[in-house]
C-alpha cells in the first residue's frame, strides 16, 4: 500500500541510455519526492530484485525490447515468485502492437504506456502513473483500461 | 401382352419347348406302333388272299383230275394218266402251302383237316373209277354209279372248299375294313405330329433369331462402350490395366500404352515391357505397394515416374482396386492417369508458396522495423526538439525558432506516415476473423478516443442507426477513426465540423461498380461532413493510394487513410462511394453485407 509518508520506489529498466536520461529528468522536474533506480538491461534488474535484503520497490517501468534478458523474460520471472506480488508493473515501450500489449496483459503487466514522443508528455504520464490508486486499478482492470493514453 | 411376356422368359420358354418335345415324342411313338400294326394287317391281308387263290387253285386241280380221267375212259389213252392220281405230289405242294398260310387260324385248320379226309377220300374214288375202268369190258353200270358218286363228292368237296373261301373273303373284308381305319388314324397322327413339329420349330426360330437380334444388339452396345472408353482414356489422359490373380495374366489398355508413348499396334506393346518404363528409382517402392495389396486386397494409390522411350518423365498417379469376374477370378484393377502437368504445376506453386511466404515474411519484419524500429530514432527527435523548445527557448533566434517548429511539423508528419502505413499493411495480411459487431458500441469507443481532436475543432460527432452486422472490429475501428480524422482535417476553416453517422435503409436497389446492392443483402452507413468537400469528377482517385487532394500544407495527409478505408470495405466484401460539392460538404456511402 502506498502511503504519503513512504517515498515512492521507482525502477525504470530501459537498455536507451536517451530514455533513462529523460526519465530521471522528467521526474526532477515533477519535483516528487522519489526514489528512482535505473538498469541498462533485464539482467540487471533482475539481479537487483533477486537480491532478498532489498525494500520492495513499489512502481517497475518495464522497457520490452532489451538486449539479453526482454521485457517479457522480465515479466514473466517476476510475476512467477510471490515475493513481488505487491510490485506494480508499468509496461514501458515504443511499440503499441496489438500482440505486445495482449501478451504483456496476460503475462500480468498492470498497465501499458507507449513511449510519448513530448517531454510535457511524459512527465504527465509518470505523474499520472505514479498517482494512480493502483488498488483501486488492479481491481477494475480490463484489455480497455490496461492500455494507458495520455 | 401376357402371352409376350411369358414367351420372353427364358425358363418358361424352355419348360414349353420341353413340353412340346414330350407331346411329338408321344404322337411319333403312337404313329410308329400304327404304323406297326398296319404292317401286320397287310401281312394278313395278303396271307388271307394266298388262302383263297391256293383253295381255288387245289379245286381246279381236282376238277382237272375229273376231266383227265373221264378223257381216258372215253379215249382210253393212257396220256391223260401220266404222272397223275397215282402220285399226289401237286396236291401235296398245293397243301403244305395251305397249312403254312392258315398256321394262324384254328378254324382254317380244322377246315384243312376235314379237307384233307375229303381230299383222301376223293383220290380213293379216283383210284376205285380207275381201276373199274382200266378192267376190259368192265361193267358199265358200276363205272357209272362209280363216276357219279365221284361226282357228287367233287361237288361236296367244292361245297366245302367254297365255304372255306367264303370264309376267308369276309375275313379279308373285315381285315381291309380295319386296315383302311387304321390307315385313316396314322393320317391323322402324322398330320398332327409335322403340324406340332413345324409349330414347335417356327416358335424355336422366331425364339432364336430374335435372341441372336438381341445378342446383336447387346453387342454393339458394348462395341461402342468400349470405343467410347477407349476415347475416354484417351481424351482424360488416362489408361487402365488388369491383373488375374488367377491366371496372372496382365492385360493393358491401349491409352496405356500410349501414355507411355508407345504405339499400342507396336511390338513393344507387351506387358512384360511395361516395367522396363518405370523410374528406377521409383521401382522398388510401386512394386511394394503393388505386391503388398496382392495380399491384402486393399485399394493402392501411387505416384511414379515413367522414363518414355524418347527420354521425357512422366508423372503418373496409378491406382488400383479389386473386384471378380463373372468366372469369381479375383481381378486388380488399375487406372494410371497422367498426372505430369499438375504435378510440375504442384511443384511450382510450392515454390512459389514458399516465395510468398519468404516475401510475407519480409513484409512482417519490415512492418516491425516501421512500427518500432524507424519510430524510436524518430520519438528521440520529436523528444529533443520538445526539450529544445522548452529549455531553450530564450537563447534561440525567431528564425532558429521557427525551423524547430518545421523539424518538429515534419517529424509528426512522418510519424503518422510510418502509423498509417503499418495500418494499411495490417489490412492487407491482418488477421480477418468476422465477429458480430455492435457499431455504435464500437463508434463510442471511436468517440471517446478521437474526442481531443473533436473538441480541438469545437466540432460535432453524432450517429444513429448503426446496425449490428458480422465484421472485422479492429478494421471497422480504423475505417470510422480514419473517416472522421479525415472530416476534421478537412473542415472548413471558423466552421465548426458537424459530422454525422448514420444508418439508412436502402429504399430502392443501387448500381455500384456493375452490382446491385439491395437492402436485403446490405446495411449503408453514410458518414456525411460539412468539410471543404471537392470535385465530384475526383470521387474514385481520393481512394487510390498516396493520392492527395489538397497540396496546401495546412492539409497535412499522407494519402493512406482513404486508401485503408477502401482496403478495410473490400476486406468485408462491401463498397464505397463518396458524393461531394466543393464547399459543400462530402458524404462517404459505406454498404456492408447483412450477412
Amino acid at each position: 500500500m502506498i502511503t504519503h509518508k513512504d517515498p515512492i520506489h521507482i525502477l525504470l529498466a530501459d537498455d536507451d541510455e536517451d530514455d533513462r536520461n529523460f526519465f530521471s529528468e522528467a521526474l526532477a522536474e515533477l519535483k516528487m519526492t522519489n526514489k528512482v533506480t535505473l538498469f541498462k538491461d533485464g539482467k540487471e534488474l533482475m539481479d537487483y530484485l533477486d537480491n532478498p535484503d532489498i525494500k520492495m520497490p513499489h512502481i517497475l517501468f518495464l522497457d520490452l525490447n532489451m538486449p539479453g534478458k526482454t521485457g517479457f523474460d522480465c515479466l514473466k520471472e517476476i510475476r512467477a515468485n510471490s515475493r513481488f506480488k505487491e510490485l506494480s508493473i508499468a509496461i514501458y515501450s515504443t511499440s503499441s502492437a496489438e500482440k505486445d500489449i495482449e501478451e504483456t496483459f496476460v503475462g500480468g503487466a498492470n498497465i501499458y504506456i507507449k513511449k510519448p514522443n513530448d517531454f510535457s508528455k511524459l512527465k504527465k504520464v509518470i505523474k499520472d502513473v505514479v498517482n494512480i490508486n493502483w488498488q483501486f486499478h488492479s481491481s477494475g482492470l480490463n484489455k480497455e483500461t490496461f492500455f494507458f493514453s495520455i | 401382352m401376357k402371352f409376350l411376356r411369358l414367351y420372353k422368359n427364358d425358363q418358361v420358354f424352355r419348360i414349353a419347348l420341353g413340353i412340346a418335345i414330350v407331346v411329338i415324342g408321344y404322337i411319333a411313338s403312337v404313329f410308329y406302333s400304327k404304323m406297326q400294326q398296319l404292317d401286320a394287317s397287310v401281312e394278313r391281308i395278303a396271307t388271307s388272299s394266298q388262302t383263297q387263290l391256293e383253295l381255288e387253285k387245289l379245286l381246279s386241280i381236282i376238277t382237272h383230275y375229273e376231266t383227265y380221267l373221264r378223257s381216258y375212259i372215253i379215249t382210253k389213252d393212257e396220256a391223260y394218266l401220266k404222272n397223275r392220281f397215282l402220285d399226289r405230289g401237286e396236291i401235296e405242294l398245293n397243301f403244305v402251302e395251305l397249312k403254312r398260310l392258315t398256321a394262324n387260324s384254328p378254324s382254317m385248320t380244322r377246315s384243312l383237316d376235314s379237307l384233307k379226309v375229303m381230299l383222301d377220300k376223293r383220290f380213293d374214288l379216283f383210284r376205285e373209277t380207275l381201276t373199274l375202268a382200266r378192267v376190259r369190258n368192265a361193267d358199265k353200270q358200276m363205272l357209272n354209279d362209280k363216276l357219279l358218286e365221284s361226282t357228287a363228292y367233287t361237288i361236296q368237296m367244292r361245297d366245302h372248299v367254297y365255304r372255306a373261301i367264303d370264309r376267308e373273303a369276309k375275313k379279308l373284308k373285315k381285315l381291309n375294313d380295319e386296315h383302311q381305319f387304321g390307315l385313316n388314324d396314322s393320317m391323322v397322327s402324322a398330320f398332327l405330329l409335322v403340324i406340332l413339329s413345324l409349330l414347335v420349330l417356327l416358335l424355336s426360330f422366331n425364339r432364336v433369331s430374335s435372341d441372336i437380334y438381341q445378342l446383336q444388339k447387346a453387342n454393339d452396345e458394348l462395341k461402342f462402350l468400349n470405343q467410347a472408353f477407349n476415347n475416354a482414356e484417351k481424351v482424360a489422359n488416362f489408361g487402365h490395366w488388369k491383373l488375374n490373380l488367377t491366371t496372372n495374366a496382365y492385360t493393358f489398355s491401349e491409352n496405356f500404352y500410349r501414355l507411355l508413348g508407345i504405339d499400342p499396334d507396336s511390338p513393344e506393346a507387351t506387358p512384360e515391357n511395361i516395367a522396363t518404363f518405370i523410374h528406377p528409382e521409383d521401382f522398388e517402392s510401386a512394386a511394394k505397394a503393388h505386391e503388398e495389396s496382392l495380399k491384402t486386397f486393399a485399394s493402392t494409390s501411387v505416384v511414379l515416374r515413367y522414363v518414355l522411350p524418347d527420354g521425357k518423365t512422366k508423372y503418373i498417379n496409378s491406382v488400383g482396386s479389386f473386384m471378380q469376374n463373372s468366372k469369381g477370378d479375383q481381378i486388380k484393377v488399375g487406372v494410371n492417369y497422367d498426372i505430369t502437368e499438375p504435378y510440375l504445376k504442384n511443384i511450382e506453386l510450392e515454390h512459389n508458396n514458399r516465395h510468398l511466404k519468404a516475401v510475407n515474411e519480409e513484409l512482417e519484419s519490415f512492418n516491425n522495423i516501421v512500427s518500432h524500429d524507424l519510430q524510436e530514432p524518430l520519438r528521440k527527435i520529436q523528444m529533443f526538439i520538445s526539450r529544445i523548445q522548452e529549455k531553450e527557448d530564450g537563447v534561440l533566434s525567431e528564425q532558429g525558432k521557427d525551423y524547430f517548429g518545421k523539424i518538429y511539423a515534419s517529424a509528426n508528419r512522418m510519424q503518422t506516415l510510418m502509423i498509417d502505413l503499418v495500418n494499411y499493411t495490417r489490412t492487407i495480411k491482418g488477421d480477418k476473423t468476422f465477429v458480430k459487431t455492435n457499431f455504435s458500441s464500437l463508434l463510442e469507443q471511436v468517440a471517446q478516443e478521437l474526442s481531443i481532436n473533436v473538441e480541438e475543432k469545437q466540432g460535432s460527432l453524432t450517429f444513429e442507426n448503426l446496425p449490428t452486422i458480422k465484421a472485422i472490429p479492429f478494421q471497422i475501428e480504423q475505417l470510422f477513426i480514419n473517416l472522421i480524422t479525415n472530416s476534421l482535417k478537412y473542415s472548413k476553416e471558423n466552421v465548426p465540423p458537424k459530422i454525422r453517422i448514420a444508418g439508412v435503409k436502402i429504399t430502392e436497389p443501387e448500381t455500384i461498380q456493375d452490382k446491385v446492392v439491395t437492402d436485403r443483402q446490405f446495411c449503408k452507413i453514410v458518414v456525411s461532413d460539412n468539410g471543404i468537400g471537392f470535385r465530384q469528377e475526383y470521387a474514385e482517385k481520393i481512394f487510390v493510394l498516396f493520392h492527395r487532394l489538397e497540396t496546401d500544407v495546412k492539409y497535412a495527409g499522407t494519402g493512406l487513410g482513404l486508401a485503408i478505408c477502401k482496403k478495410i470495405i473490400e476486406n468485408h466484401n462491401g463498397y464505397i462511394t463518396v458524393k461531394s460539392k466543393p464547399g459543400k460538404g462530402t458524404d462517404f456511402s459505406i454498404y456492408l453485407p447483412k450477412t
